[in-house]
């Protein structure tokens, strides 16, 4: 067996829920019944073991279980799916292991033995601790399930939870959004995503926006900047556009997103990126199903590929990391495209240095919180997937 | 026996939408030579833009021959005619190639401006005019009606003249016997030196120039030399003929009271412009026919493509159609706003918007199209006198002594119930009331004298809006006046935006900035800074808005590590960037810097 050289990422997708929120646009359903459910568990691992081979001469370092709602699935099923990927990958000793998690679709019993099966991080789905908002969002749960939820897996050993908290919410106001990060700080969670709410297209929100009324794009940006603010000051400080953390509790397997390093996705509308490729399969689990099971790959999955270029990859690693508050750092970037990155984009990025948008600190050139927040802007000025350079800055 | 006898030239006058092309096919389906499945509808109008629009652009002329009940065999020369005002030349020379006119009117509408403007064109040059009243199998037809409205106002007899139904068919042969019965032949000197009319000239990849004329005097034949009394520029003709329904015809020579046409191996329309004489170089007349004038164009405007980089192609294209198009000019033009493109003259606002529908559909081109001018003329202090087509250009008013614009005598016909409105219309776009004449209890006819940068500002429009759609406008030139006129500049971040100028009276400018700010400001996207839009008369500011900047543009997930999503997103937005004008330092795109043009009515 080759010595692993390599580190990689494992994201897995349950695309099952109790029930579908107004807003939620992700590939997932309410499953008929447990078979559907086994069968599914069964496909993954099958995909799984095709990889074994190929992913030999990596180590993997963090697996993240998403969805979805993975813990809809019955504990003894969450447990055959990660004895399957620690028997499938070469695991580290002390991996990232997260899974997602709504509150009140867990118990003390599920929590224990995840926690003892390597699972070591929770992302609770929150969105808000208003209760009001909760329902407008269509949650199933209220504060008080939350609490329990929490309670249930501090006792049970987690150490690393994190809680999604969504702002731009119909009927919202700087105060509710206040209320609920004191509230997430003061249970003293590791870490904290805050997104604001998108409409898209086809959910049910997006049908009956007419019927909503949204905070707008200015009182959105005073929601953002005012958050970031806060969470600096209380001891989480801003790492990515929607993520904060105490020091050390960064989501080391999102970060293998914004750092451009390799990862496997597994299940239906799962992304990778692997061997300079990017590719993601359908958003059906039947023919996810069906193409795992044929051996001869009959039923093609596979939803998306394009295989990332040098030039393509310099771009990706600036949009990328431009998402994260370290932003560029020159010398790495130097080491790792042999060019200089205030060559390429200097005059592009003088009236964003000027306009507060971006900062130029000794080694780094990174957003602040407001050239965050206007991130697409600035990238597409930047960036030029589509021409013969990458860049247009000189 | 005179060949002659039996030819009538004539043509078909009407206001739009009277029904004019549709009598037309119904008179060629009575040739020997045209079956009805063979037909194309609007067989007359052979432009896919014309036939579309219900509109004649170009002049054709076809031969048809007819088989009267009196057995005799007639030969018709059908001349059509333009349908609009800004054509009114090119009427006036087509209709001076015929003896006769079918005056076609909607026995539902009764007589519109362009009916009395197209009749007195056809009794200016002598013709015999022939009423027509047509769409009688209209349930709200009244006939009897509108034939006294024909004697009333334009003074013709007009009992028992044809009532027809175009579109049916019903009543078309009475159309047949009043034309041979009604329109005299032809009469002119075969021998004589040779007097030939051109009515029109279509240029043909294959032919050349293609000139349609009406032999006056003379003869004229394959080989002669033909000069053109107005540049005394001459050629050899290599093809003489008549136009069939179904295209050229040759024949051994066209006579003095035939209608035909000639090539010559002519590279150029502009050599050949409607209203010339053509004589013999040989054997030439003394006198050109009167008439003649260059159709100068009165309105004009900046054309850029929407995307720089096909400058080349534009101007190819506008060559193209100059081709055809001897009253379309264009020179190139630069501006800071829109990049190159070129300052464009045209007969008036149809006119323009023809030229700028056909470089769109024919050429393909996405352009930006800068507010119609028209030429302002300028006496400096230091007595030049200049002539502005282009608001830019216009001197500053310290320069100026006295700054004119031109008018226009306008006629507009109206219910009228729609009659008070409209009065207030006009008196607010500095018309002068001349007259008004009764058509009869409910209609009347109202004279105005307009300028004609009015007239271009959205006039049209305005005037259908007010009236229901029932008033009607015909108008020309007239002169030019004195006026109180001021540039009208826009500045974005406090740059001018040299493609926004416009000349307007001072009494209309604040009202006409405030509206334009508030339009920018609609259409210009947030950007990261914020963007003062400005009005101003010199350095004087006398509106302004703000665009606020931009603070939400972002992807906040990029879940399961999604990249392929975020890139295309990226892509789009910057495939939508590169469409982008630089308006000084601000972005927009060419759809809102038209919104912001769009000349129209709060």
């Amino acid at each position: 067996m080759p010595q692993p050289s390599k580190i990689l990422g494992i994201y897995v997708h349950i695309p099952f829920c109790l029930s579908k929120c107004a807003y939620c646009d992700f590939y997932s359903f309410v499953p008929s019944g447990e078979e559907i459910m086994e069968r599914y568990v069964n496909a993954l691992l099958l995909h799984m073991s095709d990889y074994r081979e190929s992913a030999a001469e990596y180590t993997c370092d963090t697996v993240y279980i998403g969805g979805g709602t993975p813990t809809t699935l019955p504990t003894e099923l969450l447990v055959k799916l990660i004895r399957g990927i620690k028997k499938n990958f070469n695991l580290t000793r002390e991996p990232e292991f997260t899974i997602e998690a709504n509150p009140a679709t867990v118990t003390p019993d599920m929590l224990r033995k995840l926690r003892r099966v390597g699972v070591n991080r929770i992302s609770f789905g929150l969105q808000t601790g208003d209760n009001t908002e909760l329902k407008m969002l269509s949650r199933r749960h209220n504060r008080a399930d939350f609490e329990r939820s929490y309670r249930m897996a501090r006792e049970a050993g987690f150490d690393n939870i994190s809680v999604d908290l969504m702002f731009g919410i119909p009927g919202q106001t700087m105060d509710s959004l206040m209320r609920n990060l004191r509230y997430a700080a003061k249970l003293k969670v590791e870490h904290i995503s805050l997104y604001d709410l998108k409409l898209e297209p086809g959910t049910p929100l997006f049908v009956n926006r007419s019927n909503f009324v949204f905070p707008d794009e200015d009182a959105e940006a005073d929601m953002y900047l005012r958050a970031v603010e806060y969470l600096n000051s209380e001891g989480y400080p801003q790492y990515e556009i929607s993520n904060f953390a105490v020091p050390g509790r960064h989501s080391r397997h999102n970060l293998k997103y914004w750092n451009c390093f390799e990862y496997l996705g597994f299940g239906p509308g799962a992304h990778s990126y692997f061997n300079n490729n990017r590719f993601s399969y359908s958003r059906s689990i039947e023919k996810y199903i069906a193409g795992v099971e044929q051996p001869l790959a009959a039923v093609d999955i596979i939803d998306s590929s394009e295989e990332i270029t040098p030039k393509e990859r310099l771009g990706e690693y600036v949009m990328l990391r431009l998402r994260l508050a370290a932003g560029i750092k020159l010398d790495e970037f130097r080491f790792r495209f042999n060019a200089d990155f205030e060559e390429m984009f200097g005059r592009k990025l003088v009236p964003y240095l000027r306009g507060g948008f971006m900062v130029r600190r000794e080694n780094s050139i990174a957003l602040t919180p407001s050239g965050m927040f206007v991130s697409n802007y600035i990238l597409s000025d930047l960036l030029d997937f589509d021409s013969s350079v990458i860049w247009n800055g000189m | 026996m005179d060949r002659r006898k039996n030819i009538r030239n004539f043509s078909i006058i009407a206001h739009i939408d009277h029904g004019k092309s549709t009598l037309a096919d119904r008179i060629l389906e009575f040739s020997d030579t045209v079956a009805k499945r063979d037909m194309e509808e609007q067989l007359l109008d052979d432009m896919d833009l014309e036939r579309e629009r219900g509109i004649t652009i170009k002049a054709r002329a076809v031969r048809i021959n007819y088989s009267a009940p009196d057995g005799e065999v007639y030969e018709l020369n059908l001349i059509d005619t333009p349908g609009h005002v800004d054509f009114n030349y090119e009427v006036s020379r087509s209709l001076s190639a015929c003896e006769g006119a079918l005056l076609v009117v909607d026995a539902t509408q009764g007589i519109e401006a362009q009916t009395l403007g197209n009749a007195y064109l056809a009794v200016d040059e002598g013709l015999e005019i022939v009423p027509v009243v047509n769409k009688i199998d209209l349930p709200s037809a009244d006939p009897d009606r509108v034939r006294n409205e024909i004697e009333d106002v334009i003074g013709i007899p007009a009992e028992g003249c044809p009532a027809v139904s175009a579109k049916t068919g019903l009543n078309i042969e009475d159309v047949m016997a009043a034309v041979v019965s009604e329109i005299p032949s032809p009469d002119g000197d075969p021998d004589a030196p040779l007097r030939a009319l051109i009515f029109d000239s279509v240029y043909n990849s294959y032919l050349g120039v293609v000139v349609y004329i009406r032999v006056m005097d003379g003869r004229v034949k394959a080989g002669d030399t033909i000069r053109l009394m107005s540049n005394g520029a001459e050629f050899e003709v290599v093809e003489v003929g008549h136009m069939s329904p179904f295209g050229l015809e040759a024949d051994a020579e066209l006579c003095a009271g035939d209608v035909g046409y000639i090539t010559a191996s002519i590279k150029n329309v502009g050599d050949t412009r409607v209203g010339d004489t053509i004589t013999l170089a040989e054997r030439p007349c003394t006198e050109a026919l009167p008439g003649f004038k260059q159709a100068l164009p009165m309105v004009f405007a900046g054309i850029y493509p929407a995307d720089g980089s096909r400058y080349n192609e534009t101007k190819e294209a506008l060559e193209k159609l100059q081709l055809n198009d001897a009253a379309l000019t264009f020179e190139p033009e630069t501006s800071i706003a829109l990049g190159f493109g070129f300052r464009c003259g045209f007969l008036g606002l149809l006119h323009m918007e023809i030229i700028e529908e056909r470089l769109e559909r024919e050429f393909n081109l996405d352009l930006i199209t800068t507010a119609p001018s028209v030429i302002y003329e300028i006496t400096k202090k230091s007595g030049e006198v200049v002539r502005i087509d282009n608001p830019s250009n216009y001197p500053t008013q310290d320069e100026i002594e006295v700054a004119a614009e031109p008018m226009v005598k306008a006629s507009i016909i109206t219910p009228t119930d729609f009659m008070g409105g409209i009065m207030d219309m006009c008196k607010d776009r500095r018309g002068e009331f001349k007259d008004m004449k009764y058509l009869d209890q409910t209609r009347v006819e109202l004279f105005y004298r307009l300028p004609l940068n009015e007239i271009i500002y959205d006039f049209f429009d305005a005037l259908k809006s007010r009236s229901k759609g029932y008033a009607s406008l015909d108008y020309e030139p007239d002169g030019y006046d004195p006026s109180n006129l001021v540039k009208l500049d826009f500045m974005l971040n406090g740059e001018v935006v040299d493609a926004l100028t416009f000349i307007v009276h001072s009494e209309k400018a604040y009202a006409r900035a405030r509206r334009i700010a508030e339009r920018l400001k609609e259409n210009i996207p947030r950007q990261l800074f914020e963007i003062p839009i400005q009005a101003a008369i010199g350095s004087k500011i006398i509106a302004r808005e703000t665009v606020k900047a931009m603070r939400k543009d972002v992807l906040a997930k990029c879940y399961g590590g999604d990249i392929t999503r975020k890139k295309k997103l990226l892509e789009k937005q910057k495939e939508g960037k590169k469409k982008m004008r630089k308006l000084g330092s601000v972005q927009v795109s060419p759809e809102a810097f038209m919104a912001v043009l769009k000349l129209d009515e709060d």
